[in-house]
């Protein structure tokens, strides 16, 4: 999911994101908890620190203890990249789970590692992200990522009073945020967006992606130059980091962005913060995903899957859209949980 | 290999002036940073704008100063691959320190000026495990900067569970504050840059700097404590790392552990020092190359935003350009030599 | 001049020991160096000539023996110990610095500062340093137009030329020249003993390494063989031949009963 935009020296970036990565691997994965159970699963994510993991890990976390399951849960802290995620999942199936849950960072790029699973006789489940051969899937618990991204076009036309202040003569300017141009959800997401204004909202303008590689400094340059170049009227930041970055760029361009709206995803506490707040650069929606519930779920399935019962092959979570007049407890409980 | 007497006596033969002026990299490079001025500028015309310039002039002042770093770094034949994550650790742990008086409603100038002793202490810690592993453990530079980076990377994780730390956005306006196209941030960056090269080129400091990059042991062997200088640069590259650091906490109000890590800042500062016409093998470089190498790659990566360029072409333009000015370096050195 | 033995030596070595790892560089090496006088150190490759003059400069430190110069008991921590008591060392092929103009390399560890504050907070004057290492260079005999070309600009023999230039006009009492005529031509190399000896009447005491045999019997006064890291022969150059000399380096004439 890193792409990196510099290349000068490959091995540096490469070998540094390595370093990196087993440096931190031990002090980022919480420990399994050693009682013996029933039956033992493993659950791999990609950048594990990040709060929607962490919130996956809750619900993952309470529905192992509640069906005695000894949950071995890991992943890279940060890095979100089938290089870091291999070996992990490499180790995870040599301690012989009965299953493995694994949200895979490459569509493919794991296949064969859940293909030997599956052979050794490891269920394999998919959480949020998919793989691209579903036969060796046993289930797969996602949030909606198209509905999602219609979701948020919905809500930023909406934010940006489409009805009244963007017209055939003078178009309204949007920006679209993203992490990463290889993440599959980010990229379903946009999609999703970008099919939803075309379809309903001829007159909204998009502009070319900004790529903020997980930086809000560096989303928040990329914004600060599409104010400066553009008469824009809203952002999509389609995750937080997004979000940060177009928050402070807008805070930073003061009058000049004064009627820009922001649609940001996640419900991470500072994008949360951040619309309650109001004002300058503040969100006006948030699109929020489940992920306590998909852990839970997924949980769930795993455990009755490998006790012989059928179920889902794929669920799909809506996400949902969070509104400054949205009461505080339904935000609290949308919020994402820090480590 | 014989020379005649005379050959001690008379100077070898001038270059002509015109070859000495089209192949110097300091003017070439001028003379590329307004032509892409003019090229953006004829595409989009708000380019020439007092608010597009102060976007220029921030995205500099990020790069700027682990540029210059990275000039006293390699000019003194060595490489710090660390100043990215030094930058990402120092803000999260400053963001971490300040949050208190932020809540407290404290003075943000007396928050800001904790903050920036904040991040100078830990990016000379960060230095200073550089240098220690360089003088005392004998390791290469390149392996030595890489544990800092890693052992940076992972604290600033840690430290911050991967999601931004603190939230001020007082700094944010703050930033934003100025007279004209330079804010008071952008200022005191550009103070710091010019006295850093004053001292680079004007003091005995930066002498010595010179001469243990080109001969280390003529250096030792002129009385030049080389082991103390070497410790003092790199403490100063972790310092003025530690102050970028600082600066993108003032720029979007937190701290992130992905900031300058995630974009490779570390070869983004690199390669704006090799643009310059720096010497990889030390002992070559200048302040103004640095400078305008690192005004060149903020143009660039702006200036195609600013024309809504697709963002994976941006990176191609820059390694398009890092490769044109190596080339040029290696042309011009081909022209110096003396049999 | 005088080999004057009741004379306090300018430079004194006294039981010199010095260990790399578990080779033995200097075994028990003592050798004494006085004013007006030019000492041949010679010796083929590992004899331990380099060793010695590392020792002499401090770039090494001995196991064991004792430094002395003027009469005094010295222990040097590093180079700038030995310049600061007037010792300048000519280093082989290593001594400048190649992206350093030929002013600043003259200067080098000894740089001109502005004076007032700004001075004082480091700045150089290169202005002054550039002037002054004009006549530095003229006043050893050696002129070079433009001091502000870089090093590398340089050819070898003016490299070697600026080497010595320098050295020689920073030495208060011992000047030590490694291989000063390496990669010279007749012509250059000429040059270069008219400079020892124009040192040697400035009063400065020199100790000479090279292997070109004639230049030390050209040049010097008194001849030290080294051997595996010991001394093995101590005269005056009036007692050697080349063929003399090249057996005591070799060690065939101690074979052949001389």
């Amino acid at each position: 999911m890193k792409s990196r935009s510099w290349r000068l020296t490959k091995g540096v970036a490469i070998a540094s994101t390595l370093m990196a990565s087993s440096l931190t691997f031990a002090v980022g994965a919480p420990m399994a908890s050693a009682a013996p159970h029933r039956y033992t699963i493993g659950f791999v994510v990609g950048a594990e620190a990040d709060p929607f993991f962490q919130s996956m890990y809750v619900g993952a976390h309470a529905e192992a203890l509640k069906l005695h399951v000894n949950l071995v849960w890991q992943g890279d802290p940060v890095d979100y990249s089938p290089a870091t995620q291999i070996p992990v999942v490499q180790q995870v199936l040599a301690l012989k789970p009965n299953a493995l849950i694994i949200a895979p960072t490459d569509t493919k790029a794991l296949n064969p590692y859940i293909a030997a699973a599956v052979r050794s006789h490891i269920k394999v489940f998919n959480v949020d992200s998919g793989s691209s051969f579903q036969r060796n899937i046993t289930s797969w618990v996602t949030g909606n990522n198209t509905q999602g991204g219609k979701a948020a076009a919905d809500a930023l036309a909406t934010a940006m009073h489409y009805a009244t202040d963007c017209t055939a003569a003078k178009k309204c300017d949007v920006a679209i945020g993203v992490s990463s141009l290889t993440t599959s959800t980010d990229a379903a997401r946009v999609a999703a967006f970008k099919a939803e204004v075309k379809a309903k909202y001829p007159y909204i303008e998009m502009l070319n992606d900004v790529v903020s590689q997980s930086q809000p400094s560096v989303a928040q340059s990329a914004f600060a130059q599409d104010i400066s170049a553009h008469n824009l009227a809203g952002i999509f930041a389609v995750d937080g980091t997004d979000a940060e970055g177009a928050t402070a760029a807008v805070k930073a361009a003061g009058s000049a962005g004064a009627s820009i709206k922001i649609v940001g995803y996640d419900g991470y506490a500072n994008n949360i913060a951040s619309m309650v707040a109001g004002g300058l650069g503040s969100l006006s929606a948030i699109i929020s995903q489940q992920p306590t519930l998909e852990g839970t779920l997924i949980i769930k399935y795993a455990v009755a899957a490998l006790q012989g019962k059928k179920v889902p092959h794929l669920q799909t979570l809506p996400n949902i859209t969070l509104l400054p007049s949205t009461p505080a407890s339904v935000l609290a409980k949308y919020q994402y949980v820090a480590s | 290999m014989s020379t005649s007497v005379d050959a001690l006596v008379t100077t070898v033969k001038s270059q002509s002036r015109v070859r000495r002026v089209v192949t110097n990299q300091q003017f070439v490079l001028f003379v590329v940073l307004i032509a892409l001025i003019l090229f953006f500028a004829s595409r989009n015309s708000l380019f020439f704008r007092v608010g597009e310039f102060s976007n220029l002039f921030t995205d500099f002042s990020g790069l700027v100063l682990i540029a210059l770093a990275e000039t006293y770094v390699i000019v003194a034949g060595g490489i710090d691959l660390a100043v990215g994550s030094t930058a990402a650790v120092s803000g999260v742990v400053a963001a971490g320190w300040i949050q208190p008086l932020v809540n407290h409603g404290v003075n943000q100038a007396v928050i800001l000026l904790v903050g920036t002793l904040a991040c100078a202490v830990v990016g000379a810690l960060a230095g200073g495990l550089s240098a220690l592993l360089i003088t005392a453990f004998d390791l290469v530079p390149f392996v030595a900067t890489l544990v800092t980076y890693s052992v940076g990377a992972g604290l600033a994780l840690v430290i911050s569970h991967g999601a931004p730390v603190g939230y001020n956005p007082g700094a944010i306006y703050w930033s934003a504050s100025g007279i004209g196209m330079i804010t008071w941030l952008v200022a005191i960056v550009l103070v710091v840059a010019v006295v850093l090269g004053v001292v680079l080129h004007l003091t005995v400091y930066g002498r010595y700097n010179f001469a243990i990059g080109s001969n280390e042991f003529a250096a030792r062997a002129a009385g030049i404590a080389v082991r103390r200088h070497l410790i003092s640069v790199y403490v100063l590259a972790g310092v003025l790392a530690g102050l970028t650091g600082m600066f993108f906490y003032i720029r979007s109000g937190s701290g992130a552990a992905t900031t300058g890590v995630t974009n490779s800042a570390n070869l983004v500062a690199i390669a704006a020092v090799v643009i310059g016409g720096a010497s990889l093998t030390g002992g070559v470089g200048r302040w103004a190359g640095t400078m305008l190498g690192a005004a060149v790659l903020t143009v660039v990566s702006d200036g195609l935003i600013f024309i809504n360029v697709p963002p994976t072409w941006i990176q191609v333009v820059v390694g398009a350009l890092i490769a044109v000015a190596a080339l040029l370096q290696s042309f011009r050195r081909r022209s110096r030599r003396v049999p | 001049m005088t080999i004057a033995s009741e004379r306090t030596p300018v430079l004194e070595l006294r039981n010199i020991t010095l260990h790399y790892g578990s080779v033995e560089a200097l075994h028990d090496v003592s050798i004494k160096s006085y004013a007006g006088e030019v000492i041949g150190l010679v010796g083929d490759n590992g004899a331990g000539k380099s060793s010695l003059i590392k020792v002499i400069s401090g770039v090494n430190t001995a196991d064991s023996g004792e430094v002395i110069v003027d009469g005094v008991r010295r222990h040097w921590r590093s180079p700038h110990d030995s310049m600061a008591a007037g010792i300048e060392t000519l280093y082989q092929d290593s001594g400048l610095a190649p992206d350093l103009s030929i002013g600043s390399n003259i200067f080098l560890g000894r740089e001109k500062r502005r004076s007032g504050l700004l001075g004082r907070l480091g700045f150089v004057d290169q202005r002054a340093m550039e002037k002054e290492a004009l006549e530095q260079l003229a006043r050893v005999g050696i002129t070079i137009p433009a001091t502000q070309r870089t090093v590398s600009e340089l050819s070898g023999g003016q490299r070697q030329a600026v080497a010595i230039g320098r050295a020689i006009a920073w030495a208060k009492h011992v000047i030590v020249l490694d291989e000063p005529t390496n990669h010279l031509g007749a012509r250059q190399s000429a040059e270069v003993l008219n400079v020892i000896k124009s040192a040697r009447e400035q009063g400065l005491s020199v100790i000479f390494i090279s292997h070109s045999l004639p230049h030390v019997l050209e040049v010097t006064d008194r001849i030290i063989v080294l051997r595996l890291g010991r001394v093995v022969r101590d005269a005056p150059t009036s007692e050697f031949t080349v063929e003399s000399l090249l057996g005591t380096i070799t060690g065939l004439n101690e074979s052949t009963g001389s």
